[in-house]
């Protein structure tokens, strides 16, 4: 609550600084703002406080609320020229900030009603900023084709919403579970069409095959630092709230949707793989690396055990810490060189040690290797997944991160084994800092990974 | 008793215009058809008292939403000839999967008759006095962050409609 407060009022007075003029200042006043609604948003740690029944502020919450907060931080880091060169800056600033209050929305739900007004306030603002670069066709067309089958999928989740209320008569999370495990048998089947419709509704969110298609081309078409974060910070957030309503109002009929779950998550993982390693643009290669990663953590959601939030919490921590990084890295090139093919990291090594290495890191990390943090967290999703016995859906979650490795690595002998004539690329001072401290979480996450998998 | 035939009534209302929407070549008359699908959906508003809903929804979507649309539609001049044309494997497996989706909700509104009200009938429940008590009380979070929403697009509508200065 504190942080949805804080966050709001972030949004507020970026919008003022138009007005009093202090339009330089706001981009170190935000980084202020989103370091002190850390703290304060730690302090919320073991309370467990229920805020008018409608959000409730538990350990999940703060963690997922914290990583979010952490991941906002760097991502301000990557993208100061971004808001340099925009001349409605603080509009941008503001959406931003809106977006990441939306999502601690999303993570501390504990109504319906909740988890509606925050998809829609991260929806919105992502609608909004993905078509942000207004003389670009590309981004006008990922504005669009996002607005219109994001209004489709917002469509199916609140006729889910109105179905579940139609048979349990609530909008709260635990009052419908409590109302499915005391009608055992005679809970009313519209409950289960609701459930379906949800789930169809938060799978477009998380870009889950079957639902998927949107993910690429509003990725490419959009700005690089608004893909990455809705590749970062609203995929954490999606997973959150995926999590949290699956795993309190429908575990009991968990009958309905596992056999679903599973499919999607199969899919999921072998599309977004195999259409990966066929891209020749790395931005859109990204993407679908993207839509295979929530593979991966739909596996902990069908899990549904105690090993699940953790999972997903770590999971989303290594998954967004990489991306952050490679979709810098992949602005500086695109910026310098022109273009986002393979080819143009082709002798990076040489040019640029420090680029390439930190690439490196994170894209190891992306594919899952010892010791980054991308392997432990493929581990903990994996044994979840193992506990509850979907050894079969493991295996081929293994098969395609096997195929994760090979457009991964395509990058990595680009940049090494490729010779190039290029001029060395000047890299600016903040993103060396975030491109530094991301190198050292990720093999610290991968050292010592207890660090994070002991919070929830 | 009069009130179930004036359910069916309108609901038979409601599903012609709504199939008119789709099948009209003329995309003024889709939405003038839509007009008449909100009315008939607000009649099912008064039947349940719903009141206030019914008017809000008259006046926002018919009225105001409904008029934008038609002017939105009427600038764009939309021709036949820049329709772009679906193929029929496309038709067919769209067609498909709306088909399942309808076949598993009906399935489930079939035993609907099961259901059985959990709160007693009453007649005052939709008047805008109970609806004020309710939302400023019971659901006062999410009406005061629904004004977070509204900002939030706002702010995009000016944004992207605003000229960048060079």
């Amino acid at each position: 609550m504190k942080a949805l407060v804080l966050l709001s009022s972030l949004g507020l007075i970026s919008l003022l600084a138009e007005i009093f003029s202090f339009k330089k200042l706001l981009y170190p006043f935000v980084l202020i703002g989103l370091v002190a609604t850390f703290i304060f948003n730690l302090t919320d740690w073991n309370t467990n406080i229920t805020y008018f029944k409608m959000m409730h502020y538990d350990n999940y919450a703060v963690a997922f609320t914290s990583v979010i907060l952490v991941i906002a931080f760097l991502w301000f880091l990557m993208s100061e020229s971004y808001f340099k060169e925009e001349t409605s800056l603080t509009d941008h600033f503001a959406l931003i900030l809106f977006a990441l209050a939306g999502t601690v929305i999303m993570v501390s739900y504990t109504n319906m009603t909740m988890l509606f007004l925050g998809i829609e306030i991260l929806s919105i603002s992502m609608y909004i900023l993905a078509g942000s670069k207004k003389d670009d066709l590309g981004s006008n067309e990922a504005a669009f084709k996002y607005l219109i089958m994001g209004a489709f999928a917002t469509g199916f989740l609140l006729f889910g919403i109105t179905l579940i209320y139609g048979s349990t008569g609530s909008f709260d999370l635990t009052e419908i579970s409590n109302f499915v495990t005391s009608h055992q048998g005679t809970v009313p089947s519209i409950f289960y069409a609701g459930v379906l419709l949800m789930l169809i509704g938060l799978s477009f969110k998380v870009s889950a095959a079957p639902f998927h298609f949107w993910a690429p081309d509003v990725y490419q078409g959009a700005p690089t630092v608004i893909t990455a974060f809705m590749a970062t910070i609203v995929k954490t957030a999606a997973f959150a709230a995926f999590l949290r309503l699956f795993s309190t109002s429908f575990a009991s009929v968990n009958d309905t949707w596992v056999n679903i779950v599973w499919v999607m998550a199969a899919l999921t993982l072998l599309v977004g793989n195999i259409t990966a390693v066929m891209q020749t643009s790395t931005k859109r290669m990204l993407a679908y690396s993207s839509v295979a990663h929530a593979g991966y953590m739909l596996l902990a959601l069908l899990a549904g055990n105690s090993y699940s939030s953790s999972a997903i919490l770590f999971y989303t921590t290594a998954y967004s810490i990489g991306s952050i990084a490679t979709f810098c890295i992949l602005n500086i090139i695109t910026n310098a060189k022109g273009n986002d093919t393979v080819d143009s990291f082709n002798g990076l090594g040489k040019s640029n040690p420090f680029l390439a290495f930190v690439m490196t890191v994170a894209l190891l990390s992306l594919a899952g290797i010892p010791p980054t943090a991308g392997f432990f967290a493929k581990y903990y999703i994996f044994t979840a997944a193992f506990q509850s016995g979907f050894t079969g859906l493991v295996l081929i979650a293994i098969v395609a991160s096997l195929v994760g490795v090979y457009y991964y690595f395509r990058i990595i002998i680009a940049m090494y084994f490729k010779e190039s004539t290029d001029e060395t690329i000047t890299v600016k001072i903040n993103h060396k800092i975030l491109l530094i401290t991301v190198a050292i979480a990720i093999i610290a996450l991968g050292l010592f990974p207890d660090f994070i998998i002991r919070l929830l | 008793m009069i009130t179930t035939y004036l359910f069916y009534f309108l609901s038979f209302l409601a599903i012609m215009f709504a199939l008119m929407v789709v099948f009209s070549k003329n995309p003024v008359h889709s939405v003038l058809y839509l007009v008449l699908t909100f009315f008939t959906i607000a009649g099912h508003y008064v039947l349940l008292n719903a009141q206030f809903l019914a008017a809000v929804h008259i006046i926002v979507y018919a009225g105001a939403i409904m008029v934008l649309f038609l002017f939105v539609i009427m600038l764009l001049n939309l021709n036949k000839e820049t329709e772009p044309h679906k193929s029929v494997w496309l038709k067919a497996s769209a067609a498909v999967a709306s088909g399942l989706l309808l076949v598993v909700l009906v399935g489930s509104l079939k035993s609907a008759e099961t259901i059985v009200a959990t709160n007693a009938f009453d007649p005052n429940i939709g008047l805008i006095e109970n609806l004020g008590k309710v939302l400023f009380s019971e659901f006062l979070l999410p009406f005061e962050v629904s004004s977070v929403l509204l900002l939030v697009a706002m702010v995009g509508a000016v944004m992207l409609g605003k000229r960048s200065i060079k």
